[in-house]
């Protein structure tokens, strides 16, 4: 009993360290450099009428809305949870060495001629983030088309506010499926380039942190999940996801449905033509339009697999009764 | 100006590094012999001969010379390793000369070795490996895949002088109640119980005194008795090398052979540790030490066991390395139909040292949690055989049982997890001979720890 008060508390107290550390999206810094590329940009855009705009974020009735609650009691339960599934799944290390050896008794090789370390951190830099963002996108347009992964993700699109912890409203299988998608792009990229370039594979890193992530957190990726609507301008829309667009992708209207998948990148939402622009003057409503959106954290947790049991049951049903209205029956 | 300003500074640097060898007058205000220094490590430097001989009598198939080295305590044993070569004379050519009545079996870890088939204590385990060792040629096992020679050397080392030091004399040995520093070590002895204590574990590492003015190419070559090098080695300049205080053997070579890569800093972190603690003994002046001076020994106990920890798991590793690529050459003999002997030689001797150097990990009682049965399963009892065999046990006559195992070439994955292992765990930075392409320092950048953050 001691051990699980002593587990609980390390848990939550890391949990609570996500606000000070810098490779995490909700870390306090990033949320204080969102608002300041909010202001800078609404204060260049509109003057300083502009920065009225920002006066919602600052509503308690935004922070401690149903809805908001919903975000922090799931951020909070999910850290339990994923820390007990966390050690036992596969680990990235295990696929990285496994997938080498294969690739190495396959016949691939270090490159003959030795390139500048340089050269490798900026392919392997390059190459990562490209596969990253293109994977995210990949799995969300996935979660969007597949009923029973939609079950999952739905969670995260009941929230009918958005604040920056929105970005941890997840169901945990949901986020058993981020891991299982990270494990394979970065098992695949890293077993490749080790192989290739043996001692010379290396991040480009700010402060620890992977130069896109730093960049994308710093230029106010937390404003993805709020209610400030801001939009990059066409021109840099159509290869950056800005924060409009993402809301849109958040929105209840039916013209928004099933767009901008992306994360960073927006060109691959252009490919599958699923691509918006977005707009500082939109006005938005958020959630699924169904109970899900007012359900507790274990409604969350429950909901998916409920909708599961009921679709399952009416694909048995629907089955059974074209059989038997079937001339052979 | 400048010139003159430099030269003083060049002067106190080279004054200071003098003042920093390891060399302490005696502290005990009751002495009364004739000593000056304080100092002692005799038995240590003796059993460092024993090991050196050990090794090359583990190759001449006789039983009776290798015990005398490794378990008689016999007087009258010739130094077989390192002797006097031309332009490296060395003072000492007897056991006798550095100390009466020694022995390697008796100082071996007392607990069960997990890693070797037959649930053997550590003397147990290396009494076996002599054993077997004369009843091969040279040392040499290709049935069974057992490198004697290797296996006694790197274990011996790990069990006796790793685990002495640092499972006792840095250990229990440094509480109050036990060999206190305001009374003799023994009667009429010229140290307190703490600076014998603390001299006998730096005894086992192996270092010469003047180690922090030597950089570890300069040990290396000491050690290979180069007479480039005889110079820097004879300290006192008396014109042979002192076996006791101006030779470098077992871990403080390897401190040193890993440090030349330049990548870290093992020898001169624990020779500084040593002689930090040392001063702080030196300077209570023969009283009791404090409870926070024993904290700070500890500190600096703790340093030392640490990097001398990082330093076997850094030879298990780059051993690791060289299994890997030794099955690497034999595959590719086997596919043009050559000779896979020499190879296959290679192959056992490189296991032979990675076995060793995984073995010593555990065999000075420190809890490596799960990674001693990862290594334990990953290395295996021997290398994969010829015929994808493996031992896996050793019957009640002593013998070798061998299974089915993976193939050899599955053994390279073994070896690839057997890296990133002892990378991880050991925190390793010089990982020499590294095979993984160094994914583990890039899977640490990535890493993001148990989270669900969506799009």
């Amino acid at each position: 009993m001691a051990d699980y008060g002593v587990w609980l508390i390390n848990e939550l107290s890391l949990a609570a360290s996500d606000l000070l550390n810098p490779s995490k999206r909700v870390s306090i810094w990033y949320l204080v450099s969102a608002l300041f590329f909010a202001f800078t940009l609404f204060l260049f855009r509109y003057g300083k009428k502009g920065i009225g705009r920002l006066k919602m974020l600052f509503s308690w009735r935004l922070w401690w809305h149903p809805s908001a609650r919903v975000d922090y009691g799931l951020w909070l339960c999910n850290r339990l949870i994923l820390s007990l599934v966390f050690p036992k799944v596969i680990t990235t290390l295990g696929i990285v060495t496994w997938l080498m050896y294969q690739l190495r008794e396959l016949g691939l090789s270090p490159l003959p001629v030795a390139l500048p370390d340089w050269s490798v951190v900026g392919l392997f830099s390059l190459c990562y983030f490209l596969l990253d963002d293109f994977s995210r996108f990949g799995l969300h347009w996935l979660m969007h088309r597949w009923s029973w992964l939609w079950a999952f993700h739905r969670v995260h699109h009941s929230a009918e506010v958005l604040t920056p912890f929105t970005v941890l409203r997840t169901h945990p299988v949901e986020g058993l499926l981020f891991y299982g998608r990270s494990l394979l792009v970065q098992g695949a990229l890293v077993a490749l380039f080790v192989s290739v370039f043996p001692g010379q594979v290396s991040l480009l890193m700010i402060g620890g942190v992977f130069v896109v992530t730093y960049v994308f957190n710093v230029c106010g990726a937390n404003l993805r999940h709020s209610p400030v609507p801001i939009s990059y301008g066409k021109t840099i829309e159509r290869w950056l996801i800005s924060p409009a667009q993402h809301q849109l992708h958040h929105s209840v209207a039916v013209e928004h449905y099933d767009c901008n998948f992306g994360v960073v990148l927006s060109i691959w939402d252009r490919w599958f033509r699923c691509f918006q622009f977005g707009s500082d003057q939109q006005t938005l409503r958020y959630g699924t339009l169904s109970a899900l959106d007012q359900a507790s954290v274990i409604g969350q947790y429950v909901s998916p697999f409920q909708s599961i049991k009921i679709r399952a049951k009416k694909k048995t049903a629907t089955a059974t009764e074209s059989r038997q209205d079937s001339p052979l029956a | 100006m400048k010139k003159t300003i430099l030269t003083v500074l060049i002067g106190a640097s080279a004054l200071s590094a003098h003042a920093q060898t390891y060399e302490f007058p005696v502290s005990l205000p009751d002495y009364k012999g004739d000593a000056t220094s304080s100092v002692s490590y005799g038995g240590q430097i003796a059993r460092h001969a024993l090991h050196n001989s050990l090794k090359k009598a583990s190759t001449s198939g006789d039983l009776a010379l290798m015990e005398s080295y490794f378990s008689s305590k016999a007087e009258g044993l010739s130094i077989l390793d390192p002797v006097s070569k031309k332009g490296f004379p060395i003072k000492q050519s007897s056991i006798d000369e550095l100390s009466k009545g020694k022995d390697l079996m008796s100082g071996a870890y007392p607990g069960v070795i997990t890693g070797w088939p037959g649930n053997l204590t550590g003397p147990e385990v290396l009494q076996q490996m002599v054993t077997n060792a004369a009843n091969t040629k040279g040392g040499y096992d290709p049935v069974n895949g057992y490198d004697y020679t290797q296996l006694i050397s790197k274990f011996t080392m790990g069990a006796v002088f790793y685990n002495k030091a640092v499972n006792g004399y840095l250990d229990e040995k440094l509480e109050a109640d036990v060999k206190p520093n305001d009374k003799p070590y023994s009667k009429g002895a010229a140290y307190t119980g703490k600076e014998h204590v603390w001299d006998e574990a730096f005894g086992y590492f192996g270092a010469p005194i003047n180690g922090l003015e030597l950089t570890p190419k300069e040990v290396v070559q000491i050690v290979k008795l180069n007479p480039e090098y005889f110079a820097k080695a004879d300290v006192n300049k008396d014109g042979v090398v002192d076996l006791k205080t101006e030779m470098a053997f077992a871990h403080a070579y390897y401190a040193a052979s890993i440090d030349a890569s330049g990548k870290t800093n093992y020898f001169h972190t624990i020779l500084q540790a040593f002689y930090d603690g040392r001063s702080l003994i030196q300077d209570a002046k023969g009283k009791a030490l404090s409870a926070a001076q024993r904290e700070e020994l500890k500190g600096y106990a703790n340093v030392i066991g640490v990097a001398w920890q990082q330093v076997i798991a850094e030879a298990a590793f780059k051993y690791a390395g060289s299994v890997y690529a030794d099955l690497e050459k034999i595959a590719i003999i086997e596919e043009s139909n050559g000779d896979v002997k020499k190879a296959y030689r290679s192959y056992v001797k490189h296991w032979g040292e990675l076995k060793g150097f995984a073995l010593s990990l555990e065999a000075a009682g420190r809890d490596l949690g799960r990674a001693q049965s990862q290594l334990d399963r990953l290395i295996g009892f021997s290398p994969v055989l010829f015929g994808n065999a493996q031992v896996i046990a050793v019957n009640s006559k002593g013998a070798f049982t061998q299974s089915e195992s993976m193939t050899m070439q599955e053994y390279k994955l073994n070896m690839l997890k057997v890296q990133n292992l002892l990378g991880s765990h050991f925190a390793l930075t010089a990982k020499l001979n590294d095979r993984t392409g160094g994914m583990d320092d890039v899977l640490e950048q990535l890493k993001s720890g148990p989270s669900a953050e969506n799009d």
